[in-house]
């Protein structure tokens, strides 16, 4: 590109790179104009806010589960920390103040940090909380009393949500309902979930399991659903491998599975 | 800022209920009678919000969730079209708001813009890179593309129907710069292709056709 053409050449890509119709290497080499032009920064950003506007003629409603999925996972998904200020800001100038801001700026990266994680680890159980409040439905007292007696295996969710390598997956159960479970290898343990599981009659339940190299393992019988949502159940003994597998089997439950598999996820 | 194609006075016709769609539909927001009122303040309320979420608020990324959601989905599905990636695209972009909170600066620009912009990159990028594979069959499909397929598909209410007006404004092959450009997700140089024009008039039908639409929606410089 010639140098006497190159901020026209640039200007004119402004629509271009505004819808983001425009290759990675144009990309680049535009983010690299914008970054001396003020004018072309705010030329992108008032076409942004225009593009905004077609995005969001173009909004339609949520798919079901969409928005329960986006919360329990965000309650196991850490958040970036917002830029250092401290960090950031320019070496103090020399001046009768200087030495003070140097002690406070100091003073004040030695406090952030650790309250900053205590407050962190907090905030990550009681997201995890929501998102078992959310995932399963509990908007009431009587709940509540449900929690705490399931206080034990809430400590095995919570270890499981919080997990760093906590993941998250869906499955459509066959006959009806979708299945959600959050996992961790780490912790060798997952939590199952399920909205809209078809009921069944009485002399029959849905038993979870846990099929692999290490064997097929009866995880649980799932509680009878509650306004739709069954769980949370954890499986323990978790092995690279396994898959997770849904039956509807004899109300006693069983150790090997005898009825068609209604779910079937790769862990 | 002058440019070509730009038309002054704009037209001022309510320019921030335009830029809050879900101010009209979504009943959640008309509990603060003021943004009711004043959509202008739901737009700051969303930054306000975003704050909020960077610090780790549930019930404020619940409230972001409901503003910015379906308009998310709705872009997200428009480029990629695949019900089930557009889902997952969708996931990602909302739950990304919530890891990167923090990074929204009010000084460069709308959190709708903010969001939006993240939200259609992503999709973008989605398309892209499933693109080498199937590049063939899109080539196929692209062929068939009725170019005001989205201008009619834009529903009526008043907003879609302000964003419809402003579209239809628009010369031809502007409009279809826009639409091939950002709902469904094509480079210049691929519009360019299928418009069957050099890249360098793509490239400048763009810039003129957003100055265009931008002088017509009434957004702020």
């Amino acid at each position: 590109m010639k140098a006497k053409t190159s901020n026209r050449d640039a200007h004119t890509l402004a629509g271009a790179y505004a819808m983001d119709a425009i290759s990675a290497p144009d990309r680049e080499q535009f983010e690299r104009h914008l970054a001396g032009c003020e004018e072309c920064a705010r030329e992108i950003a008032s076409l942004r806010e225009t593009t905004a506007m077609l995005g969001t003629a173009a909004a339609e409603p949520l798919p079901a589960g969409l928005k329960e999925r986006v919360m329990a996972a965000a309650a196991v998904t850490r958040q970036q920390p917002p830029p250092d200020q401290a960090e950031a800001e320019p070496e103090p100038e020399a001046g009768p103040n200087a030495r003070r801001h140097q002690a406070t700026a100091k003073w004040l990266r030695s406090l952030a940090w650790p309250n900053r994680l205590a407050l962190g680890a907090a905030a990550a159980v009681a997201a995890a909380v929501v998102a078992i409040a959310v995932v399963f439905g509990v908007t009431n007292g009587s709940m509540q009393q449900q929690l705490d007696q399931a206080q034990a295996s809430s400590q095995q969710i919570a270890v499981v949500l919080t997990a760093k390598d906590a993941h998250m997956m869906t499955g459509a159960v066959a006959g009806g309902g979708t299945a959600t479970i959050v996992m961790s290898h780490a912790r060798h343990a997952l939590v199952f979930t399920a909205q809209g599981l078809r009921e069944l009659p009485a002399s029959r339940g849905y038993e979870l399991w846990l099929i692999g190299p290490a064997g097929t393992r009866a995880v649980a019988m799932l509680p009878a659903g509650k306004g739709g949502m069954t769980g949370p159940v954890i499986a323990s003994g978790l092995r690279q491998g396994d898959h997770l597998a849904l039956t509807a089997e004899p109300a006693g439950g069983g150790t090997r599975p005898t009825a068609p598999m209604m779910l079937d996820i790769a862990l | 800022m002058t440019a070509p194609g730009s038309h002054r006075p704009r037209p001022q016709t309510h320019p921030a209920s335009a830029r809050n769609p879900a101010s009209a539909r979504n009943p959640a927001s008309a509990r603060n009678t003021d943004s009711a009122r004043n959509p202008a303040s739901e737009a700051s309320d969303l930054a306000a919000q975003l704050g909020l979420v960077a610090r780790g608020d549930g019930a404020a990324y619940d409230a972001v969730f409901e503003q910015v959601g379906p308009a998310v989905f709705g872009v997200v599905k428009r480029v990629i079209r695949d019900l089930a990636q557009s889902e997952e695209v969708t996931q990602e972009v909302l739950l990304e708001i919530w890891r990167n909170a923090a990074k929204f600066d009010a000084t460069r620009g709308s959190a709708t813009a903010w969001v939006m912009t993240l939200a259609h990159r992503r999709a973008v990028d989605r398309v892209r890179s499933v693109q080498k594979e199937s590049d063939r069959e899109r080539r196929t499909a692209a062929a068939d593309i009725p170019y005001d397929e989205v201008v009619e598909a834009v529903e009526s209410s008043l907003e879609r129907e302000r964003v419809r007006r402003c579209l239809n404004s628009l010369t031809e092959v502007q409009r279809e710069s826009v639409t091939l450009a950002y709902y469904r997700g094509y480079t210049y140089g691929q519009v360019a292709s299928l418009l069957g024009v050099p890249t360098g008039t793509v490239k400048t039908r763009m810039r003129d056709a957003l100055i265009r639409l931008r002088d017509c929606l009434g957004v702020d410089q």
